[in-house]
C-alpha cells in the first residue's frame, strides 16, 4: 500500500495535466516530461548497481532505427518494431556488457562512452544519417498515429508506470540487494555469493530494452524523424544523467521528480528566450549538473529525506512531520525488509554433499607471483571436517594472498585447490561461497550505505537461504547486535564490525570458515569472547583455518598450525611443537637473535 | 608504398597535437584521479581565443599566439579549480560528481560560446596555409608540421618543468602519492591547482596548433574528447609519457586507416582500437598505471 501512493499521485497528476492542457505547446512539455523521465528510470537502473554509463543512446538509437526500418520497410507496426527493438537492444547490451563489466570505475564509464559514437558513424556512413518515418493516417493505434496529442501522454505514461513498477520490483527483491551489494563493495560481493556480471547483465539488458522503448515514443510524438546524430548522440546521455542525478541516482522515483523539475524549465525557457539564446535548453541541463555535483551529489529525493530525518530527530518536534509523508514515501529505502524478499526453495544448483572420505580443504603445489615478486611457492595442506588450523609466519609470508587463492580472489600460478573432494580451481568466488566456503576479511569489509541487517541479508541471499531475512536476523541475534540491526553501519565499534563479519560468514552455513586476523583490533575481553562466540556459532562438522599475529591466543584455539615464511611452509603440525620450532623463531626474530638466545 | 607514406606522415604530424592534447589529460587524472570531460571543451576555448587573436584585428599569426594561450588558460583551470573542482576531489563517491561536473561544465562552456558566436564555422587562415613542400614523394602540410614541431617543444618543455622545478617535483610526488606528499609539506591543494591550470593549458596550446586546418565550432571538442581519452588510455590512464605516444600512435591509426576504409569512418577504428586497450590491457601498453609522469 504505501508504495502505491507514488504511483496513484502520479497517475493523477499527469492525467489531470493532460484533461486540462490544450494549447499544443503545452501538451508537448507534458509529453516530452513523460518520455524522459522514462529515459531516466531506464539509465538509472544500472546507477542502482554504481555503473554511470555514458552509453545509452546506443540503446534509444537502436531502438529507433529498429522501428523505423521496419515501419518503412514493410509497413511493420511500431508496437511490433518497439517490441523488436527492445530485444535488439537487450541482445546488444548484453553483448557490450559481458566484456565491460570487467572494467570498474572510470574505465567502465569511458568504455561506453564509444559504443553510441561507433555506432553513429557506422550507420551515418553505411547506412541513412536519416529516416523519415512515413505517415499511415489509416489505423491511429495500429501506427502508432495519434491525431490527437493527449494520447501519446496516455501512453508515454503507460509506459512510465510499468517502467517504475519494474524497478519498484527490483528494489525490493533480491536483484536490488545484489544491485546494491555491487554498487557499495563489489569485491566483497562476489566473496558472498553475489554473481555479480549476471545480476549486472541483468540490469544492462532491461534498462536497455527501456531505452530503447523510450525511442519509439520520443520519435514518433515528438521528432517525427530518425535521425543519427539526434537519436545516438550525447545529449541523449545528458538528459538521462540530468534528470536522474537532479532526483536521486540510483532511486527508482529519482529520474521522475527530476524530469518534472528539469523539463519544463528548460522547455518554457528554450521557449520565451530560444529565439537569441540559442543554447538555453543545454544550459539548464549544465547548470543542473554542476549545481548537483556541488550541493547535493545524491540528488533531491536523498536530500529531502536527510532533512527530514533531521528534522525528525531534533527534540522538540513531532517524530514525524506531515510532510513526510508523501515525499518520504518517495526517498525512502526500503526501511523494513520486505515481503517480495522470497527466495526459491530450493537454491538453483544445490550445494553438493562431502565424500565421507575426503578431506575439506586439499591445497597442493599453490604457487603465486606478483611481477617478479614471488609471494607462494609450492604450498601445500589439508583440513579435515571439524578440524581448525592456525597460519601464522611473519609479515609479508604470503598468508592473505594464500586466503585469496582459495576463495578465488587471486587465481594462482600453479597448483591446485580440493574442496569436499572437488577440484574448485576454475569455479569464480561466488560459485565456491555456494559450496560452502566463507571468509572474514583482514581489513573489516561491508556495504556502508546498508543496515547491518542488509549486510547479512545479501549474504544469505548469495548462498539462496529460503528465508533470508529471518535467517540474517537470528544470525544477529547471536551474535549480539540484534539491538543494532537496523542501524546504520557506521555507528558500529571495531568489536561489533568483527561479530558482523562473522555473523555474514556463518549465515550460509559454511562447511569452511576462513578467518582473516579476526583478533586484530580487539581488546584482551573480547579476544577471550571472539572464538567463544565462533564456536558457538559453527557445526562440529566445520573446518576453520585462522590467520592469526597474536600466537598466544591462536595455538590455544587450534589443533594444528602452518607456518609461512617468505611463500614457502617452513613447519606444520601440533601448535606447541610449531612455535618451538627454531626455523619458526627465525623466521620471526631473525638468525641474528637465535644466535643471542643461544649464547644466554 | 608512397600512398601508404603519404597518410602515415600526416598521421604522426597530427598525433603529434593529440598526444599534446592528451597529456593535459593525462597530467590530471595521474596527479588528482580527476577524469575531466570537459577537456576537449578548454581546447575549444582556446580555438575560439586563437581565432580571435587572429581575426578580431590584432591578426596574430595563431603559433606566435600560443605564449598568450597557455597563460590565459594556465589562469582559467586554476580559477576554474579553485571554483568547482577542488570541492569533488578525493573520496571514491566522489567519482559520480566529479564526471557530472566536468560534464556540466563543459556543456556551459559549449553553449556560452553558441550564444556568442553562433554555431558558424570559423577558420584560421594564415597566409602559409595551403603551402606545403615535398620531402621526396611524400608531400607534407607547413601548417602541420609547424603544429607537430610546437607540440614536441611544449613536450619538452613540460618534462623540464616537472622534473627540474621545485614545483613540478611537487607535483610528480603528489601523483606518486598524495598521502606521502603531504607528510612531505606538500601543499597538496595547491599542487592539484597548479597542475589543473598546466594541464588545461597543455591542451589549450593543442588547441591553437590545432586552429589552422580546423575548423572551429562550439562542438568541435565532441569529435575530440574521445581521441584524447584514447590516446591516455592507450598510454595507461594518469602517465603524461604514456598519454604522448599513445597521441602519436592515434594519429597514426586514423590517418593510416583511410588507406583501407572512408575517411568519415576513421574515427571507429580509434574508437574500436579504445576498446580494444581497455579490454586487454586497461593499464595501458605500457603496463603499469601508478606511475604518473
Amino acid at each position: 500500500m504505501r508504495r502505491l501512493v507514488p504511483f496513484i499521485v502520479l497517475v493523477v497528476v499527469v492525467a489531470a495535466l493532460n484533461g486540462w492542457l490544450e494549447q499544443r505547446f503545452y501538451v508537448r512539455v507534458l509529453t516530452l516530461t513523460v518520455v524522459w523521465a522514462l529515459a531516466g528510470v531506464a539509465w538509472n537502473l544500472m546507477a542502482k548497481a554504481g555503473q554511470i554509463s555514458l552509453g545509452h543512446s546506443a540503446f534509444v538509437g537502436i531502438g529507433a532505427y529498429a522501428f523505423t526500418i521496419l515501419l518503412r520497410g514493410g509497413g511493420t507496426s511500431p508496437w511490433i518494431g518497439l517490441v523488436l527493438g527492445m530485444g535488439v537492444a537487450a541482445v546488444v547490451a548484453l553483448a557490450i556488457g559481458l566484456p565491460t563489466f570487467r572494467l570498474r570505475g572510470f574505465y567502465f564509464t569511458l568504455a561506453t562512452i564509444s559504443f553510441p559514437l561507433i555506432m553513429e558513424l557506422l550507420v551515418s556512413h553505411y547506412g541513412d544519417p536519416e529516416l523519415t518515418v512515413p505517415y499511415h493516417p489509416e489505423s491511429e493505434w495500429r501506427f502508432m498515429e495519434f491525431s490527437d496529442p493527449h494520447t501519446y501522454v496516455w501512453v508515454g505514461l503507460g509506459m512510465l508506470v510499468v517502467a517504475l513498477m519494474i524497478s519498484e520490483l527490483i528494489d525490493v527483491t533480491s536483484f536490488g540487494y545484489a544491485l546494491r551489494a555491487i554498487r557499495d563493495n563489489e569485491v566483497l560481493a562476489r566473496a558472498v555469493g553475489i554473481r555479480t556480471v549476471a545480476w549486472k547483465s541483468a540490469a544492462f539488458m532491461i534498462s536497455a530494452a527501456l531505452s530503447a522503448a523510450m525511442a519509439v515514443l520520443w520519435v514518433k510524438a515528438i521528432l517525427r524523424v530518425t535521425v543519427a546524430e539526434e537519436v545516438f548522440g550525447i545529449t541523449v546521455v545528458i538528459v538521462m544523467l540530468s534528470v536522474a542525478f537532479v532526483g536521486g541516482v540510483g532511486q527508482t522515483w529519482g529520474p521522475v521528480v527530476g524530469a518534472a523539475f528539469l523539463i519544463p524549465l528548460a522547455m518554457f525557457l528554450d521557449d520565451s528566450i530560444g529565439e537569441s539564446v540559442p543554447g538555453a535548453q543545454e544550459l539548464v541541463y549544465a547548470a543542473a549538473l554542476v549545481l548537483v555535483a556541488l550541493l547535493i551529489p545524491r540528488g533531491i529525493l536523498p536530500a529531502i529525506e536527510s532533512g527530514f530525518r533531521r528534522l525528525a530527530t531534533r527534540p522538540g518536534r513531532s517524530r514525524e512531520p506531515a510532510g513526510r509523508r508523501l515525499l518520504g514515501r518517495l526517498a525512502a529505502p526500503p526501511q523494513r525488509p520486505s515481503p517480495f524478499l522470497i527466495m526459491p526453495r530450493r537454491p538453483l544448483r544445490p550445494r553438493p554433499p562431502r565424500p565421507s572420505d575426503a578431506p575439506v580443504l586439499e591445497v597442493e603445489g599453490i604457487a603465486k607471483s606478483f611481477g617478479a615478486n614471488r609471494v607462494l611457492s609450492d604450498v601445500a595442506f589439508r583440513i579435515d571436517a571439524g578440524r581448525r588450523v592456525g597460519i601464522i609466519g611473519p609479515n609479508g609470508a604470503g598468508k592473505t594472498t594464500l586466503f585469496n587463492i582459495i576463495t578465488a580472489h587471486l587465481r594462482a600460478d600453479a597448483g591446485r585447490i580440493l574442496f569436499k573432494g572437488m577440484k574448485v580451481d576454475r569455479m569464480r568466488a561466488p560459485r565456491r561461497y555456494e559450496l560452502g566456503m566463507s571468509r572474514t576479511f583482514q581489513v573489516p569489509q561491508g556495504f556502508h550505505l546498508m543496515s547491518p541487517l542488509d549486510n547479512v541479508v545479501v549474504a544469505a541471499i548469495g548462498a539462496s537461504i529460503p528465508h533470508p531475512v529471518a535467517a540474517s536476523m537470528a544470525m544477529l541475534e547471536r551474535v549480539g547486535l540484534a539491538d543494532s540491526a537496523l542501524g546504520e553501519l557506521s555507528a558500529l565499534t571495531t568489536a561489533e564490525i568483527k561479530s558482523l563479519e562473522l555473523a555474514r560468514a556463518m549465515v550460509s552455513e559454511p562447511e569452511l570458515l576462513l578467518l582473516d586476523e579476526p583478533l586484530a583490533g580487539l581488546n584482551e575481553a573480547e579476544r577471550a569472547r571472539f572464538f567463544t562466540t565462533v564456536d558457538e556459532l559453527v557445526t562440529p562438522r566445520t573446518a576453520i583455518v585462522v590467520i592469526e599475529h597474536s600466537v598466544r591466543s591462536l595455538i590455544q584455539y587450534v589443533e594444528s598450525v602452518v607456518a609461512l615464511d617468505e611463500g614457502r611452509v617452513i613447519v606444520q603440525g601440533p601448535p606447541a611443537d610449531v612455535v618451538s620450532d627454531p626455523r619458526v623463531i627465525k623466521a620471526y626474530l631473525g638468525s641474528r637473535w637465535m644466535e643471542h638466545a643461544r649464547d644466554q | 608504398m608512397v600512398e601508404f607514406l603519404q597518410f602515415l606522415v600526416p598521421g604522426i604530424l597530427i598525433g603529434g597535437v593529440y598526444a599534446l592534447l592528451a597529456s593535459g589529460l593525462g597530467l590530471i587524472f595521474g596527479v588528482m584521479r580527476v577524469v575531466n570531460f570537459a577537456q576537449a571543451d578548454f581546447m575549444m576555448l582556446a580555438m575560439y581565443l586563437s581565432w580571435a587573436l587572429f581575426a578580431g584585428g590584432v591578426g596574430l599569426d595563431p603559433f606566435l599566439a600560443v605564449p598568450a594561450v597557455f597563460f590565459v588558460f594556465l589562469l582559467l583551470g586554476m580559477a576554474v579549480h579553485w571554483l568547482f573542482i577542488r570541492f569533488v576531489i578525493g573520496r571514491r563517491e566522489n567519482h559520480d560528481a566529479q564526471v557530472i561536473l566536468t560534464i556540466g561544465l563543459g556543456l556551459i562552456f559549449q553553449n556560452l560560446i553558441l550564444i556568442r558566436y553562433s554555431s558558424e564555422p570559423r577558420v584560421v587562415a594564415p597566409s602559409y596555409a595551403n603551402t606545403g613542400d615535398f620531402i621526396g614523394d611524400i608531400f607534407v602540410s607547413r601548417v602541420r608540421l609547424y603544429a607537430f614541431l610546437l607540440s614536441v617543444l611544449v613536450a619538452a618543455l613540460v618534462f623540464l618543468f616537472l622534473n627540474r622545478s621545485a614545483t613540478g617535483r611537487a607535483i610528480r610526488a603528489a601523483s606518486e602519492n598524495w598521502e606521502a606528499a603531504t607528510y612531505m609539506g606538500v601543499d597538496i591543494d595547491r599542487t592539484n591547482r597548479i597542475a589543473f591550470g598546466v594541464g588545461v593549458a597543455l591542451t589549450a596550446v593543442g588547441g591553437s596548433a590545432l586552429v589552422t586546418f580546423q575548423s572551429i565550432t562550439p562542438f568541435v571538442g565532441l569529435r575530440f574528447v574521445v581521441v584524447m581519452f584514447a590516446a591516455v588510455v592507450l598510454g595507461g590512464l594518469g602517465s603524461v609519457r604514456g598519454a604522448f605516444v599513445g597521441g602519436v600512435l592515434i594519429g597514426i591509426i586514423q590517418s593510416v586507416s583511410q588507406v583501407w576504409t572512408s575517411a568519415a569512418v576513421k574515427n571507429v577504428w580509434v574508437f574500436a582500437l579504445f576498446l580494444l586497450i581497455l579490454y586487454v590491457r586497461p593499464n595501458g601498453l605500457f603496463g603499469k598505471a601508478q606511475r604518473a609522469i
